[in-house]
């Protein structure tokens, strides 16, 4: 991703080759944010951050000095978005259309798949992944976002129906395939950090933010 | 009396007459007005609904149900519960969040006390919804309402489609107009506030991301709904919305005044300084034409000194003309309007007035004398009338050519082709004569776009189109062209429905949909209350239509001239010439001046404050209007609509001549408006040389209002006819001509279908074997016997093939 000149003369190649063992895997050392010197600098300190310590929640959402708020918030976005689909993989070993024929989390609320110019009621496991799909088309929009190093407070505004609808992935995943969720959870924090972040963001509210956080107290208005 | 009526503002005291109507035509009424037209009377009871939808989700929130105090943080996180809940698949909870987000959209009304207090709070509201991508979650809606076929099969069943068949569509439309005409309102004015919000929802409009655009999706909602399909759309509301969406995105008068003289700029052609609307505001209405039998007063009154009798022939003559143009129903107006007319300078134009016996009279002057505070439009000296002509006169390049090609013929004795400045062997006077005419010679953009066009026709290889430019009209022109014939064949036919003059019985589509209760009024009051409804349903519907008609004709016009003569072309088509003649065939001062509207019932102040009861009396409370503003703003429209259709177009200008539009368009004269008065004047103009010379002598008044007021086009012979376009044959040539210009522009731009004689011949053998025909049964099962007949048998002497 970015090469830099060592001491000694030697570069550091932050990047995996092709044949990279998996436990060599991104094993390069940290470069401190200042340093970093790349349009893709946001992106890659929160992915350093991230596989440094996972847990680490409110280091990752530490936002460096003198960034625009917009991109910080579209950043963690993206990357939520492709984490989520580690997710998406592990769902489709069990989700099927045949079982969960709706995208629910609790009883009451079946949800609508809006990827389509007519929203309608899709299959868990197809809204899962036409959701990821439409987020990852929007957050690519060069309509939209044709930066990564500023953004436009109207696009920035876009995010919110991203994280509200990317969010019933968690909690669908949560109620219905408890397993997969808390083993994911273990090792990403995935669910927490995201609901760490929309809070911090008011990218939601917090009463729609049905999936209970391990020693955390979920303190809603009310349930919905 | 004279100088009473100076001190009128132009001759309102003189019982009898009607006052200058003081009118102010601009893109739209007020943003209250706006805001109210959306819903009708019988709407009202639904109001309530919205309140208790809100009251009830407030409460599954255990929150109180009071907008005004909850946090900024707060409403926040309700407007975005309510978005979520926008999302689910039960129908009900997704309405009551629908119907809840509408509540906050008309400004938390049952909260507050005054309409100034709701109005802001809809502003507050709006912005803080559109913050949130409230309109796209309802665009998402719209589109689950128009593809929801059991509820436009349940419609196409029913005997009588009312109000109940289309109530969630209008909540979701109701969200969407609200929006949208909030966010106009705040780009009109001068605040910075929202300025990020709004500009980047106007841009959104046009280009959608991979989706849709709005407008050509409630365009197919009006052809759906014409087509029988869907009886149930709510029309008024969808042309509600389709009208403030064209307006906001394409921009209106101001936006294409500027959009103009910056593509002239572009092109090196000099910016006119004129500016249409200024000097039409600073123009006087004209009395209308007379009636005889005011005539024969004011004549007395006069003491003319002219001769009885003169008077009496002149009648006679002028009754016997107009019966040969088969005209008995204008009997009054072919009374001679023109004694002592003629004789009148400009300024006694100006200032007489002759009484004319309407029934409107009475109504105008009481209102008229109602309302001090509106200064009288044109007290001496604070608008001086103006001197000279309104107008620069223009003439087209054509036009100096045939000039000089004229004199060439008579002084030299032959003519020089495509040579406009040699003078040689010419007298002085002509010189003179081409001077003056040089100095006015306007070219306009679309002369520069034909020529452009006939360029490519000549040489389509070597001349290049250039880049288009995506321009946000050319981007609707792209979307709208697949289906903007039906389009247009639906628009004129919401039109007629509307039409005042339009029997119930012909109607083919009922528009009537959208306002009916289910249940039928019971009593006198109710039976008035809907006939009001009704009628001002049916004013809305016009004003919308018009508008959308107009503007988009403006806009095509400017983006590129073909464009505009291919939707000008399928309105003609569409017949919208007789139609909007048929429109004006009414009794038109009855028809501006009309008060379909009960100002009680209007929203907001229908919900907010104390509520007289509804009464015949309480019926009237509040309106201070002399005029009906909608329906001098349609009528403006549609005179533009028709005065784009046939300007220089002989053809078109023949079908008003046909279908008597003269006599028509003169008693529309009687409106008291300038802006009104000059429109009408440019028609009668166009077709004032195929009217007659009796017709010309009866109606010198006119004539003159028209040297007086519309432009005048040097060395053009409009009131005598000796113009050789004119010639009657050519008419159907020339519609054809400029049809095929306009497919070939179309085509070559926005259809794949290529000439064939322009492309490669295909001479490679295995793609030529390689393409499948479709031959015959009897054919394939015979081939052989054709091969042995038409082939083997004959012979082909290949060798003298190259001996030629």
């Amino acid at each position: 991703m970015s090469k830099m000149k060592m001491a000694d003369g030697s570069t550091i190649l932050r990047r995996n080759r092709p044949g990279t063992k998996a436990e060599d895997f991104c094993h390069w050392p940290d470069e401190a944010y200042e340093e970093m010197d790349s349009t893709l600098a946001v992106q890659q300190c929160i992915q350093q951050l991230i596989r440094k310590d996972a847990t680490n929640i409110e280091l990752i959402l530490k936002m460096p000095e003198a960034l625009d708020e917009g991109v910080w918030k579209y950043e963690h976005l993206r990357q939520f978005c492709m984490e989520l689909n580690g997710l998406a993989i592990r769902l489709q070993e069990e989700c099927r259309p045949e079982t969960c024929n709706q995208m629910t989390a609790t009883e009451q609320w079946i949800f609508l798949c809006a990827a389509h110019k007519t929203p309608k009621e899709c299959a868990a496991i197809d809204y899962t992944r036409h959701t990821l799909d439409g987020a990852a088309c929007l957050l690519n929009s060069n309509k939209y976002f044709p930066s990564r190093v500023s953004i436009k407070e109207s696009s920035v505004a876009k995010l919110g129906s991203v994280c509200r609808r990317v969010y019933r992935i968690f909690s669908h995943a949560y109620y219905h395939h408890r397993t997969i969720f808390d083993e994911f959870e273990s090792e990403t924090c995935l669910c927490k950090r995201f609901t760490h972040f929309v809070t911090k963001y008011n990218l939601m509210s917090k009463d729609n933010l049905i999936v209970p956080i391990l020693g955390e107290t979920t303190t809603g208005e009310s349930e919905a | 009396m004279v100088i009473s009526q100076e001190a009128f503002g132009g001759g309102c005291s003189n019982s009898g007459e009607t006052p200058d109507l003081i009118f102010n035509y601009d893109d739209t009424d007020t943003h209250p007005n706006e805001i109210s037209e959306l819903y009708s009377y019988t709407e009202q009871p639904e109001l309530s609904l919205n309140v208790r939808a809100f009251e009830e989700q407030m409460e599954s929130y255990n929150i109180p149900p009071s907008w005004q105090r909850l946090s900024p943080e707060n409403q926040q996180s309700v407007v975005m519960k309510l978005l979520n809940q926008l999302e689910i698949s039960n129908k009900s909870l997704r309405m009551r969040s629908a119907r809840c987000i509408l509540y906050l959209a008309q400004g938390c009304w049952a909260e507050m006390q005054s309409d100034a207090e709701q109005l802001q709070w809809t502003r507050k509201n709006v912005m803080l919804l559109c913050k949130f991508g409230t309109f796209s979650a309802f665009t998402d809606l719209l589109n689950i309402e128009i593809e929801n076929n059991t509820a436009a099969h349940v419609a196409m069943r029913k005997i009588a489609v009312s109000l109940a068949d289309s109530q969630d569509l209008r909540v979701i439309l109701s969200v969407l107009y609200t929006i949208v005409e909030v966010i106009r309102n705040e780009s009109n004015s001068d605040s910075n506030e929202y300025k990020e919000i709004t500009e980047s929802f106007i841009n959104d409009i046009i280009y959608p991301d991979g989706e849709e655009i709005m407008i050509v999706k409630l365009l197919g909602m009006v052809t759906k709904f014409c087509s029988g399909a869907a009886p149930h759309f709510p029309m008024k509301k969808v042309l509600l919305l389709l009208w403030k969406l064209i307006l906001i995105s394409l921009g209106g008068m101001n936006a294409l005044k500027n959009m103009k003289s910056e593509k002239r700029k572009k092109v090196g052609l000099p910016v006119y300084d004129e500016d249409t609307m200024e000097v039409v505001k600073s123009m006087r209405p004209s009395s209308p034409p007379a009636s005889a039998s005011d005539l024969l007063e004011a004549q007395n009154q006069k003491r003319n000194t002219r001769p009885f009798r003169r008077q009496i022939l002149m009648k006679q003559s002028s009754l016997d003309d107009h019966d040969t143009l088969g005209n008995g129903m204008e009997m009054d107006s072919s009374m001679g309007s023109e004694n002592n007319d003629e004789m009148n300078d400009l300024s006694e134009f100006y200032d007489r007035r002759v009484s004319e016996n309407n029934e409107n009279n009475q109504m105008y002057n009481a209102s008229f004398q109602n309302r001090p505070p509106t200064p009288p439009p044109n007290i001496p000296g604070t608008i001086i009338v103006p001197r000279g002509l309104p107008w620069k006169p223009k003439v087209r390049q054509k036009e100096i050519d045939a000039f000089l090609d004229n004199s060439r013929l008579k002084f030299v004795g032959y003519s020089l082709h495509g040579d406009s400045t040699t003078l040689a062997g010419l007298p002085l006077p002509i010189h003179e004569g081409v001077k003056i005419l040089k100095e006015h010679v306007y070219t306009s953009l679309s002369e520069l776009q034909i020529q452009k066009e006939e360029e490519i026709a000549r040489n389509p290889f070597s001349t290049s189109e250039g880049e288009i430019e995506m321009s946000k009209t050319e981007i609707l022109y792209q979307a709208m062209f697949p289906n903007l014939p039906q389009y247009m064949i639906a628009l004129l036919k919401i039109l007629l429905a509307a039409a005042p003059t339009s029997k119930a019985k012909t109607d083919s589509i009922n528009i009537m949909a959208d306002i009916l209760p289910e249940e039928m009024p019971m009593t006198v009051l109710q039976s008035m209350k809907l006939g009001i409804d009704v009628n001002r349903h049916k004013e809305i519907i016009v004003k919308a239509v018009s508008a959308i008609l107009l503007l988009l004709l403006k806009h095509f016009k400017l983006n590129h001239i073909y464009q505009f003569e291919f939707m000008s072309q399928h309105l003609v088509f569409a017949n919208c010439i007789p139609l909007v003649l048929k429109f004006f065939n009414q009794n038109i001062m009855a028809y501006v001046g009309a008060k379909n509207v009960i100002p009680i019932l209007d929203f907001p102040s229908c919900v907010i404050g104390d509520q007289p009861e509804l009464t015949v009396e309480t019926l009237e409370i509040g309106d201070a209007s002399p005029y009906s503003w909608r329906n001098i703003f349609s009528c403006i429209n549609l005179l533009r609509i028709l005065n784009k259709l046939t300007k220089w177009k002989h053809s078109r200008i023949m079908m008003l001549v046909v279908f008597k539009s003269a006599p028509i368009l003169k008693r529309t004269l009687k409106v008291r408006h300038a802006m009104t008065q000059l429109y009408v004047l440019k028609l009668l103009k166009m077709q004032t040389k195929y009217l007659g010379r009796q017709w010309r002598k009866s109606n010198m008044k006119t004539i003159s209002a028209i040297y007086q007021k519309v432009r005048h086009r040097l060395n053009d012979d409009w009131a005598f006819g000796n113009d050789l376009d004119a010639r009657p044959w050519d008419f159907q040539a020339e519609e054809c001509a400029l049809r095929g210009s306009v497919d070939r522009f179309n085509n070559r731009r926005y259809s794949q279908v290529c000439d064939t004689d322009y492309e490669p011949v295909d001479n490679c053998l295995s793609s030529v074997l390689g393409v499948s025909y479709d031959l015959s049964e009897s054919f394939t099962s015979n081939y052989e016997l054709w091969l042995e007949q038409e082939v083997f048998s004959n012979s082909v002497d290949w060798d003298k093939l190259l001996e030629n």
